[in-house]
């Protein structure tokens, strides 16, 4: 209960604020002299008025490239956005350079994009618009009441010092604009395209289809039924993987870590390097290697054929090949990925645990003991709960991680496993894919952005909400710990 | 301790000592495969012995001076290395300057800001790259080492956390005395703060350096033309493995595997003592 009051609170608290912002615009509006209403129009003139030249200028080049922007650039593709453009690109034969060149095309992409980019953009400058009237009637009131104004060099130490926060924060988060959050916004609106290898810009146009693809995904066309029974296919083993993956290495880890830093372990640091250099090696080096040590006429099968075990499960029934399909077969695929995901995952969460485990509250472990406590119990109820609180945020982000894990499933998969289930062909995926891996296939081998683009949301979707969940319930198990 | 105790933990501390040696060895079976096969005097893969029958150095003479166009790992060495520089310096810069800002700042919007970094965070970096690739084809940057670049740089505004657990450790002390003393917050970030973080610092410039060494699925994806002199380590190596090269190039993939992984391996021991420490640090505060 507690925590939802606290949200409410937190909600209403940012409309206020949002609320206080609109209202001192709406106060510098109608208390402010000619140069704050001016503002409203020319940007620059408030400051021009209190003297500062060079931020007036600044600002007025700034108002001046936005409106170039949007009467240059803007229109021409914002007033194709509702249909993302008509004209088809095709070759025309030039007479005077006698050369096939394109005609003047519409590139559907470039339309979305810069629609996109144009909308940031107004947004970003509203705000600026009136941050600035407010500014500007500020400064009028410090004049009237004969306070100092800042001068430019005042200004610029202004931000080396008060308002560094500002400075530092910039130019990162113009990154973070420019190459997450449009591409988010991108990816949503392709979804809702129909962007794929028909449609390819700039040679071909897409448009606005509606629900289509989600309806697709989720089984309701009737032409692509494999997509929707793809879709629960791989979601379900994503899961299946995501959960193994995080518990094995996750409780893996922290027994080694144990083990090895039991007093009684000699030359743990040695062993703690050697269990080490198997994550030094890059995974794209390691996990080719396994590939090949596990393939149908590698190693492995040699040595298993060599000491008869292939025999011996031929002879039981569990094997029909001749060799044991580590990495091509579902089923022994699925079983091969996990324990050489256990092998790459186990020393990482060791060295994880080995650090969490330098921290225990000794002195609690010491008076467990005293009081007679052995060490399974002292494991149960000091060590567990202890590394648990610690490394929990991290358990959460970690099955995340796993459910994107690309690399551990398509280094070790691809071009060996090939799918013999014809529903699962006909959507290009197969029965050891995760959505990212399959995504990534639809849109590197067949172009397939638009399916893709609605995976991406469902994957953005199902981690977004476990996070949310998993967080809540170890928040709400904190608090019923203080009050215990 | 009587002599029957004595005995019995003899035996556990032996039984023990042989558990841990035979995972050792478990966890390096690929580990040695991997160098054996490097002086393996046959190119292909060696599907009958573990260990070559003959012995020899030619695959690294071979991966270090190239003669084909389709392998050519000095140039793929050289290409991940420029990238890498890059990225680090890039990386870093961001990631202290935004770790600074909401770590020793309290402004308004520093709560949501936070709050959207996770949300971010979130999108797991495979499907916003897709539409980043979009974005580059319609500035003409893909199959550019720019591109790449940029893309490893991009979010990495984000990976702030670590660098912030430790600058929240900072004891706020520190700062009041270089304001008393007049020092501008620029000065005391580039004079006071940088200084006393070093250990943070080693940890961001090296696990961005080691960013475009280990990364597989944006050079994959950038970098798609098939012109082997502009791939990076990964994916050459990667087509190293190809169908209808792995019979000539297995040993050298091997080579090439051993050369790449030891700087990476000593980068990385370096690495991650400072890596436990940022993750335990972090999450005890909380």
């Amino acid at each position: 209960m507690a925590a939802t009051i606290k949200k409410t609170n937190k909600v209403s608290d940012f409309f206020k604020s949002i609320g206080i912002y609109f209202k001192s615009f709406a106060e510098a509006v109608a208390k402010g002299d000619v140069f704050v209403k001016l503002s409203l129009i020319w940007v620059g003139a408030g400051y021009a008025r209190r003297k500062q030249f060079i931020r007036s200028l600044l600002v007025t080049v700034l108002q001046a490239a936005v409106i170039a922007y949007s009467v240059l650039i803007a229109p021409q593709y914002i007033s194709k956005f509702h249909n993302l453009g008509e004209v088809q690109m095709e070759m025309v034969f030039d007479i005077n350079t006698m050369k096939n060149i394109p005609n003047d095309y519409d590139d559907s992409f470039q339309i979305l994009l810069f629609s996109v980019i144009s909308i940031i953009i107004w947004i970003v400058f509203f705000f600026f618009w009136i941050s600035n009237v407010i500014n500007v009637y500020k400064l009028q009131r410090k004049a009237e009441k004969g306070e100092h104004i800042n001068n430019f060099k005042e200004d610029i130490s202004d931000y080396l010092n008060e308002k560094f926060h500002i400075t530092l924060l910039s130019v990162p988060v113009l990154g973070i604009v420019l190459f997450s959050i449009v591409p988010i916004f991108i990816l949503i609106l392709v979804a809702f395209t129909n962007y794929d290898q028909e449609h390819m810009a700039p040679t071909a146009l897409f448009t606005w289809n509606g629900l289509t693809n989600f309806i697709n995904l989720f089984g309701g066309g009737g032409m692509t039924v494999t997509f929707g029974y793809s879709f629960v296919r791989v979601l379900g083993w994503t899961l299946v993987w995501a959960f193994f993956a995080t518990f094995t290495t996750y409780f893996g880890g922290i027994l080694l870590a144990l083990f090895l830093n039991n007093k009684r372990t000699k030359l743990a640091k040695l062993w703690r390097a050697l269990f080490v250099v198997t994550i030094a090696v890059p995974q794209f080096v390691s996990l080719l290697l396994v590939r090949n040590f596990f393939a149908n006429n590698g190693i492995a099968n040699t040595m298993l054929e060599n000491i008869g075990v292939t025999d011996f499960l031929q002879n039981i029934g569990l094997l029909s090949y001749d060799y044991i399909p580590f990495l091509s077969a579902p089923g022994w695929a699925h079983v091969t990925i996990i324990m050489v995901n256990i092998w790459i995952g186990i020393p990482y969460q060791m060295l994880i645990a080995t650090g969490v485990l330098s921290n225990l509250p000794a002195d609690q472990i010491e008076s467990a003991r005293i009081d007679g406590a052995n060490t399974g119990q002292i494991f149960r109820h000091i060590t567990m709960p202890y590394v648990l609180f610690v490394t929990g945020p991290a358990l959460v982000t970690d099955f995340v991680k796993n459910i994107n894990n690309f690399n551990v499933i398509y280094l070790l998969t691809q071009d060996v496993f090939t799918t013999t289930d014809q529903y699962l062909a006909n959507s290009q995926a197969k029965e050891v894919d995760l959505l990212v891996t399959w995504l990534f296939r639809l849109t590197q081998e067949y172009y397939n952005y638009k399916m893709a683009s609605v995976i991406g949301i469902c994957v953005f979707v199902i981690c977004a909400v476990f996070t949310l969940v998993a967080f809540n319930l170890m928040t709400s198990k904190d608090k019923e710990e203080v009050y215990n | 301790m009587t002599q029957k105790g004595k005995v019995i933990q003899i035996i556990k501390d032996i039984l023990r000592h042989i558990v841990i040696v035979l995972m050792v060895s478990f966890w390096l079976i690929p580990i040695i495969w991997l160098i054996a096969t490097s002086f393996s005097a046959y190119p292909g893969r060696n599907t009958s012995n573990f260990f070559p029958e003959q012995w020899s150095l030619q695959n690294y003479i071979n991966i270090l001076s190239p003669t084909s166009h389709t392998v050519n790992f000095p140039i793929w060495m050289w290409n991940t290395f420029k990238i890498a520089m890059a990225v680090c310096i890039v990386c870093t810069l961001f990631a202290v300057m935004v770790a600074y800002a909401t770590s020793f700042f309290r402004f308004k919007s520093r709560k949501p800001l936070m709050n959207i970094a996770v949300i971010l965070n979130l999108f797991p970096g495979v499907l916003s790259m897709i539409s980043v690739y979009f974005i580059l084809k319609a500035m003409n940057l893909t199959n550019t080492h720019l591109g790449l670049t940029l893309v490893y740089c991009a979010s990495s505004g984000l990976g702030y956390l670590i660098a912030k657990g430790y600058f929240d450790t900072v004891p706020r002390a520190l700062v009041e005395a270089a304001k008393l003393d007049g020092a501008s917050q620029a000065r005391t970030f580039f004079s006071i703060i940088l200084p006393i973080s070093k250990p943070i610092i080693v940890y961001t410039v090296i696990s961005s350096f080691l960013t475009p060494w280990t990364d597989f699925v944006f050079s994959k994806m950038i970098l798609n033309s098939g012109i082997a002199d502009m791939w990076t380590v990964s994916i050459g190596l990667y087509n190293m493995l190809d169908r209808s090269l792995i019979n000539t190039y297995f040993s050298q993939f091997c080579a090439g595997g051993v050369i790449v992984s030891i700087p990476i391996s000593v980068l990385f021991v370096i690495m991650q003592k400072f890596y436990v420490e940022g993750i335990t640090g972090g999450a005890v505060k909380g």
